[in-house]
């Protein structure tokens, strides 16, 4: 069949659904059937998934003539999804187009949800398209025999790589196609990608660092422009808005004449804990809403997640409050309005949400941004700004992770077993790991065959054993096990399932903050009320509570900064209201405008700085001696920054620091004065020596330690197993703290150990930007306020209770006696 | 520095690595060690640093031959797991001391005792000496002043400026006193202080009273 013969039958097909294709989905088909690997920009909800699962049909149309009579077996395409909520859809929408065509391609889902029997019965014989997750993949590469299920498969795509991008998902991917090009001849690789600011950089790294791949690839944007409101939400009594706080109740009342506004309102929070609270007290003070509202969060069970997705789909459903979890594919029509409660702290993100709202093309999406505290109104303005300027970050990725290296490495031995001289080539070509040397490459090896670079005669260690013909090999059952459960990069704390007493699953919910209960307390999880009963295995038993809490969990990961984007447009934001500009009232926005009075306030105890000055302020409370600094760099570089002051400091003389950090700035908080006049002379903020220094500033903080905490479990080293498969680990039970104090004692030239650091420094401190930071300090000059009390601008950071990190240059036991005469004096 | 205390008119020193030394008796005690857990875990595909291992033996013997006692106490957890080859070092290690050496056992002593009695250290699941009962989990019996383990007790300092310190320590309630963990690569299990209880923190230098 000719390319317009094939061309005809879908354009037959799109018209009998009374659609028009998009050009962007006829490039892709072409360039598909063309052999080419792709990356296609096209957002949600725009029918990217036609413009790539069609051309996979019409391949095998054509090479299958008489396709509508006869079914040829066997895996014919992949698709992978981040998310497996997205993997129903995906189905829907493939199979309708099979059937409609009469292909007879089957299509099936393999997830972590999929039962042992339907996994079997895959095993057996494949689908002709399958949909899975990065994790999915990995483990099918852990079953032997793997070279065949992929031998005749000709797509493999990766929806939503901009999600993917910039994690160690992302690298597994990374690892798995690299595998796939060699035993999958007629393999096509596409990725699609919501719009980033590095799209050309995301194509190169799906399809390997100067590869083959990459030369016979294409770029294919949909370039479909949508119009985007932003609506702040500004409170009409500024006098009582509070300058710090993240839940925005008080503004609770403004938000549900823009529900009843509309149809279907999704309301975006930053964490799992704000989305409970933000439920619970809509429904306490306007009761009406109840059976009419729904939450959605990570933790909450799958049949309830998908019953909200299905409810909103049904137009069923006026406000859903939601996290991140709904940030991605599902398509909601009925969505008229999005409401983002707190800062988005990323454009892309916030675009992204803006985005589900008015789906039909051509209509304006609008988002109300909903300030929790009043410096966040100025975030609102620099939004403003972003949006009109389509400012968009860029996803950075990973480099020279081993600890993912090493599972993939283990994963190939579990299976089928591997020669390295075969893999080394694969490994090299990826962007990830384009610069991986060859003393490493043999490091990794006898990592994972001797546990160490020099073999000790007593010594037991076993994982990957080097069979007589070269073979890289597990041949231990149990250690073969325990690998297959711990495949999977993405780590969080251990998680405990929540079930009530009489049965009935809940949720799922971090050890740390069911360790803080005890049985009797009440606490809010998914909406209600419930009681601790008792944790018994990895269960915490429930019964539901009529009691008032003020207990929500709080998850710890999901923190977010603002990228350096944003903080470029909230300086430039913040700069309209120095003293030295404020005569330009007039062209403020009226987000800036509306924050007047706290302005004035600060210029009574300090100043507002102007582009030309860096604010230092120092005042005394009961808590110690309080010194902050306000780059307004984001969270981030504001906790290198921190780390790296404190750390200079503490060489002038020895003194111990909590440092606390926000977007806006950072503090140093001592139980003794600081000379902020010897700091100054002493020109601390000088970018010579940063990376020792920081370096050095490191071994004093648990930053790199807690990006170990990851590191170890990915690598294989700590062993986590499931929340719901309790696994007999009898005297298996460490903690990654434990085992990165016995690698800083005694090994600390180990590769893994290492990667910590780096990690921390390229993807925590994000080095890059603090170099730039400090370069603009040292323009500006230094503006020190002695105060009497604190700030506003100070008040959000000082009373941050939680992430604080410690320095000290003071003896552990000096230390210890002063707080044993702090404790003696009271 | 170490730090004398009385118990009961007997004399007890505690040392920085977390023994204790019992004056009278010549005897010295030592909780949680958990030999063989480095090599537990590298058995099991983790690799953890083999150099742990050799630490704790190079511990043992500066204790050793700094309160040169006649009796060693192991108040139990001596040993993570099943067998391995850091018996070996242990056997090693048995022969060259002069002192003899007890075993109460712990939760984690699951190594035939045969294999003790084999190394000549006497084995049971406690021991009462005088007004003292030496058990591995905590004990409380009328008439006895308790010598345990198992806990791995730690406490939390906080000072002015937001600081906070967590370090292992010796915790001693009015009828019992429980051991730091000795070995390498070992946790600590925080426990709060409350009223009538002696906490006594570990730093790599000093015993430090911190709190009574």
């Amino acid at each position: 069949m000719t390319q317009k013969e094939l061309f005809n039958i879908t354009e037959s097909w799109f018209e009998q659904q009374h659609w028009k294709s998009f050009p962007f989905q006829k490039q892709s088909w072409k360039a598909f059937l063309q052999g080419k690997h792709g990356l296609l920009n096209a957002p949600t909800g725009s029918g990217k998934t036609y413009a790539l699962w069609i051309p996979i049909v019409l391949y095998y149309i054509k090479n299958n003539p008489d396709y509508q009579t006869k079914h040829k077996k066997g895996l014919k395409a992949i698709w992978i999804t981040p998310l497996r909520a997205l993997s129903q859809e995906i189905k829907q929408a493939t199979e309708r187009v099979a059937e409609d065509l009469n292909t007879q391609l089957t299509v099936g889902i393999r997830t972590g949800d999929t039962s042992q029997k339907e996994r079997a019965a895959q095993r057996r014989s494949m689908p002709d398209l399958l949909i899975t997750t990065p994790e999915s993949l990995q483990l099918l590469l852990a079953s032997k025999g793997y070279d065949k299920t992929f031998k005749d498969c000709s797509a493999i795509i990766i929806d939503e790589w901009h999600e993917l991008l910039g994690t160690k998902r992302g690298i597994q991917i990374e690892l798995a196609l690299s595998r796939l090009k060699t035993i999958s001849k007629d393999l096509r690789i596409w990725g699609i990608s919501a719009t980033i600011g590095n799209l050309e950089q995301a194509r190169e790294v799906l399809l390997g660092h100067q590869s083959e791949a990459l030369q016979n690839s294409v770029l294919i944007k949909a370039n479909l422009k949508k119009r985007i409101k932003v609506k702040s939400i500004i409170p009409d009594e500024m006098e009582t808005f509070p300058w710090r706080g993240h839940l925005g109740i008080h503004l609770l009342d403004e938000v549900v004449p823009i529900i009843r506004k509309s149809k279907t309102t999704l309301l975006f929070t930053n964490t799992r804990s704000q989305c409970e609270i933000w439920f619970q007290k809509i429904l306490q003070r306007y009761p009406e809403f109840a059976g009419e509202m729904a939450m959605h969060h990570g933790s909450i069970n799958k049949e309830t997640r998908l019953w909200v997705e299905q409810a909103i789909r049904n137009e069923s459903l006026k406000a859903v409050v939601c996290t991140s979890s709904l940030d991605l594919g599902v398509d909601f029509a009925p969505v008229e309005t999005i409401i983002q409660i707190g800062g988005p702290k990323g454009v892309a993100r916030f675009l992204q949400r803006a985005g589900r709202s008015g789906h039909q093309p051509g209509k304006t999406s609008v988002i109300y941004f909903l300030p929790t505290h009043a410096i966040e109104l100025i975030e609102a303005s620099a939004l403003q700004q972003a949006v009109k300027h389509n400012t968009v970050e860029d996803r950075i990725p990973y480099l020279n992770s081993f600890d993912v290296l090493i599972q993939y490495l283990t994963t190939l031995a579990v299976s089928d077993g591997f020669y390295p001289k075969d893999i080394y080539h694969e490994v090299k070509n990826t962007f990830c790991y384009q610069a991986i040397s060859e003393d490493d490459w043999r490091w990794i090896l006898n990592f994972i065959t001797k546990g160490s670079q020099s073999l000790q005669s007593y010594d037991e260690y076993k994982k990957v054993e080097i069979l007589e013909d070269g073979l890289f090999k597990v041949n231990n059952r149990g250690i073969a096990m325990r690998h297959r459960l711990q495949i999977g990069t993405i780590v969080s704390d251990a998680v405990l399932m929540v079930k009530y007493l009489k049965g009935g699953y809940i949720g799922s919910i971090e050890e740390w903050f069911i360790s803080k209960l005890n049985p009797g307390d009440v606490f809010t999880f998914a909406g209600r009320n419930l009681e601790l009963v008792r944790i018994k295995e990895m269960k915490v038993l429930v019964r539901k509570s009529s009691k008032k809490t003020s207990k929500v969990p709080s998850w710890m990961g999901g923190r977010l900064t603002l990228t350096s984007q944003m903080s470029e447009l909230l300086r430039n934001e913040l700069y309209t209201a120095s003293s030295s500009q404020i005569k330009n009232i007039n062209t403020q926005s009226v987000e800036l405008k509306s924050l007047s009075h706290i302005f004035e306030r600060q210029r009574l105890e300090s100043i507002v700085p102007g582009p030309d000055e860096f604010l230092i302020e120092t005042f005394k409370t009961r808590e110690g001696y309080h010194a902050i600094f306000y780059p307004f760099e984001g969270r981030f570089v504001h906790e290198a920054l921190g780390s790296l002051l404190a750390y200079r400091i503490s060489l002038l003389f020895p003194i111990s620091f909590s440092i606390a950090f926000n977007d806006y700035g950072f503090e140093l908080l001592s139980d003794q004065k600081i000379d902020m006049q010897q700091v100054i002379d002493n020109d601390l903020f000088t970018k010579d020596q940063m990376h020792s220094d920081l370096q050095k500033s490191l071994n004093a903080t648990e930053m790199a330690r807690r990006k170990f905490r990851d590191i170890a479990v990915i690598s294989g080293m700590v062993f986590t197993g499931y929340p719901d498969k309790m696994l007999k680990t009898k005297h298996l039970q460490s903690s990654s703290q434990l085992l990165f104090d016995v690698f800083r004692d005694y090994e600390t030239e180990n590769l893994l150990y290492r990667q910590a650091f780096t990690e921390t420094f390229e993807h925590q401190l994000e080095e890059g930007r603090l170099q730039k930071a400090l370069e603009r300090i040292e323009r500006q000059s230094i503006v020190w306020k002695s105060c009497k009390k604190p700030t506003p601008f100070s008040f959000p950071i000082i009373t941050d209770r939680f992430s604080r990190e410690k320095l000290s240059s003071e003896k552990l036991e000096d230390r210890i006696k002063k707080m044993v005469a702090l404790l003696t004096k009271k | 520095m170490n730090q004398t205390i009385q118990i009961q008119n007997q004399t007890f020193i505690l040392h920085p690595t977390g023994v204790m030394f019992w004056e009278e008796r010549n005897m010295l005690l030592i909780a949680d060690l958990h030999l063989g857990k480095v090599s537990h875990f590298r058995k099991h595909g983790s690799a953890v640093p083999q150099e742990a291992i050799l630490k704790n033996f190079e511990q043992l013997d500066t204790v050793i031959s700094f309160f040169n006692p006649s009796t060693i106490c192991f108040l139990g957890d001596l040993f993570h797991s099943y067998i391995n080859n850091e018996w070996l070092l242990f056997s090693d290690w048995v022969s060259k001391m002069n002192s003899e050496i007890l075993l109460v056992v712990g939760n984690h002593d699951i190594i035939s005792p045969r294999k003790y009695e084999e190394l000549r250290i006497k084995i049971g699941s406690e021991l009462i000496l005088d007004n003292f009962l030496l058990s591995h989990h905590p004990e409380e019996r009328e008439g006895l002043f308790n010598f345990c383990g198992h806990i791995h007790p730690g406490v939390l300092l906080g000072g002015l400026g937001k600081q906070r310190l967590r370090l292992p320590c010796f915790y001693q309630k009015e009828n019992q006193l429980i051991l730091p963990a000795f070995g390498e690569f070992t946790g600590n299990h925080t426990l709060k202080p409350t009223e009538k209880t002696k906490i006594y923190a570990i730093t790599k230098k000093e015993v430090i009273l911190v709190h009574q």
